[in-house]
């Protein structure tokens, strides 16, 4: 027990001594993995405000059931709970004639003169229908609508099916290039960790065979330098978290005008907790990974 | 010895070793070879005579091409990956080129041959303290090993290859850099390690040294065996 103790505070006296030791390949390894971790942020975060924006256009997909003329209330309530239970519908809004006749005059305004002479309401009460999030798209609808079609008290029904298809084509596309981007990211964090931390073994190579002549297991020259790789990979993951908040604090105000007038959505919202925590596990693996490549491969040489 | 088991007791066995880099060009020629506990022997010969091979056999830092080598009860040719270090603990070695770590003081280079057996610091200190004052580095243990001169530097490294009181020692030149005075110092640490029970290889070509100390003597040329004289007084 006191040869254990004595030999874990010696692997981390080591380590700690190490990362002093070459400050200058310390420094940088922890800047390029804190560089190629910011990368990663923030690609992880314009695509999550990406699919955040799809999220909000999606809840713009609506199916009007337009109702009979003269249809009575409680069918209409009544229909409107049944249409609640059709596939793929998230919710359901009753929309009267006056309700319709306001949102017209709301998007009409300067053009008052449409509505001149008219003596009666011409618009038709309806329900709207919103979709659930796995059925916006062209098959989803059908389906929906086959459900509809037929159903008492509805005459007609409205949709925009091209508008539909153009968003399910848009979700899949930002969706695999932030998978294949994600990737090829994360291949090129992983190369580029490894080789800077094989720098740092191979500027040590002769501490490693001096340990390995004096009768140092193969976890006692190792674990040093792995733990070392842990705390400059983890250290290397919290930079990128604050540096990406920092560009996120500093840019934003700049980006929000545009944002607005492009997009006409609310704030972008920075990462989540899990994302950030996702940042510095991941700096910290690839940390410890890269210094055990380093390691794997200086043995076979 | 134990004339029914030869070599039975010792700690270092050769049998018809050889070794070759090169194909067709060896090292070491059908070297056969003991070393008893606490025996002291010179290994001689000019320069590229295959000394520095035979001692990097015996820690297993080189695999025999041919022959066998029992170290400590341990076929060195057949050791596991976890074989090797275990082997190297028992024993001590002083490197012609010293080895030592630039980055760390004389004291943690020291300490370092007792740090990969997970002695106990305090334990370590106090023994650390104790070969230095030995090998007379105690004033200079908190210095760089580039900071001293080079016969200080073979001192430390021979204080870090004694102070895990090693069953075997292997020296390669270890009086090459120093002063008559010093050599004569560092003799004695070699000696009284031997006295301790210490089996010690020292490889030289210093006729003067060889001269002073009648001990055993190997002498290799060409890769081979070509004189063993035994030592002009017992050790033991």
């Amino acid at each position: 027990m006191r040869r254990l103790g004595a030999r874990l505070r010696y692997l981390l006296r080591t380590a700690l001594r190490g990362l002093g030791a070459s400050p200058m390949t310390s420094v940088i390894t922890v800047v390029t993995i804190a560089v190629t971790l910011l990368l990663v942020g923030g690609f992880a975060l314009l695509v999550s405000n990406m699919e955040r924006l799809l999220d909000r256009f999606g809840e713009e997909i609506l199916v009007s059931a337009y109702l009979e003329p003269d249809l009575p209330d409680e069918e209409r309530r009544a229909l409107a709970l049944r249409v609640q239970s059709a596939p793929g519908v998230e919710s359901v809004r009753l929309v009267s004639e006056e309700e319709a006749m306001q949102r017209f005059r709301e998007g009409s305004a300067g053009q008052a003169s449409l509505l001149e002479g008219l003596d009666e309401n011409p618009l038709p009460a309806s329900l709207e229908i919103a979709l659930t999030p796995e059925s916006r798209s062209s098959q989803g609808l059908a389906v929906l609508v086959a459900a509809l079609e037929g159903l008492p008290g509805i005459e007609e029904l409205g949709y925009g099916s091209e508008w539909v298809e153009g968003y399910a084509r848009a979700v899949a596309l930002i969706r695999s290039i932030g998978l294949g981007i994600g990737a090829v990211l994360a291949l090129a964090t992983l190369l580029i960790v490894s080789n800077t931390i094989r720098l740092a073994v191979y500027a040590r190579r002769e501490e490693i065979e001096i340990l390995r002549l004096v009768g140092a297991a193969r976890s006692f020259v190792a674990i040093p330098f792995l733990v070392e790789g842990f705390i400059e990979g983890s250290l290397g993951g919290v930079f990128a978290v604050g540096l990406l908040y920092g560009f996120f604090r500093i840019l934003l105000p700049g980006l929000e005008d545009g944002l607005e007038i492009f997009l006409g959505f609310s704030k972008p919202v920075f990462i989540g907790a899990e994302a950030m925590l996702g940042l510095i596990v991941a700096g910290a693996a690839l940390g410890t990974l890269g210094s055990g490549l380093a390691l794997v491969e200086g043995r076979e040489r | 010895m134990d004339p029914a088991h030869p070599g039975a007791g010792a700690l270092v066995r050769l049998f018809h070793v050889s070794k070759s880099y090169l194909a067709g060009s060896w090292a070491l020629r059908d070297v056969s070879v003991e070393l008893g506990k606490g025996e002291f022997v010179f290994l001689t010969g000019p320069s590229g005579a295959g000394k520095t091979t035979l001692l990097r056999l015996i820690f297993a830092a080189e695999r025999p091409s041919e022959g066998q080598i029992i170290v400590l009860g341990r076929n060195v040719g057949r050791l596991g990956p976890g074989g090797v270090p275990a082997l190297r603990r028992r024993i001590g070695v002083v490197f012609q080129d010293f080895k030592l770590l630039p980055r760390r003081t004389v004291e943690e280079n020291v300490a370092l041959a007792l740090e990969v057996l997970g002695t106990p610091r305090r334990l370590v200190r106090n023994k650390v303290f104790a070969m230095l004052k030995r090998v007379g580095l105690q004033h200079r243990r908190f210095h760089r090993p580039l900071s001293l001169s080079a016969g200080e530097q073979q001192r430390l490294a021979i204080a870090r290859a004694l102070v895990n009181e090693p069953e075997i020692l292997l020296a390669d030149e270890p009086t090459g850099n120093l002063d008559p005075e010093l050599t004569i110092e560092i003799m004695d640490l070699l000696v009284s390690a031997a006295t301790r029970g210490t089996a010690v290889f020292v490889a030289t070509h210093d006729a003067a040294l060889l001269e002073r100390y009648p001990r055993r003597k190997v002498r290799l040329e060409g890769g081979r065996i070509v004189e063993d004289v035994p030592g002009g007084r017992a050790l033991r």
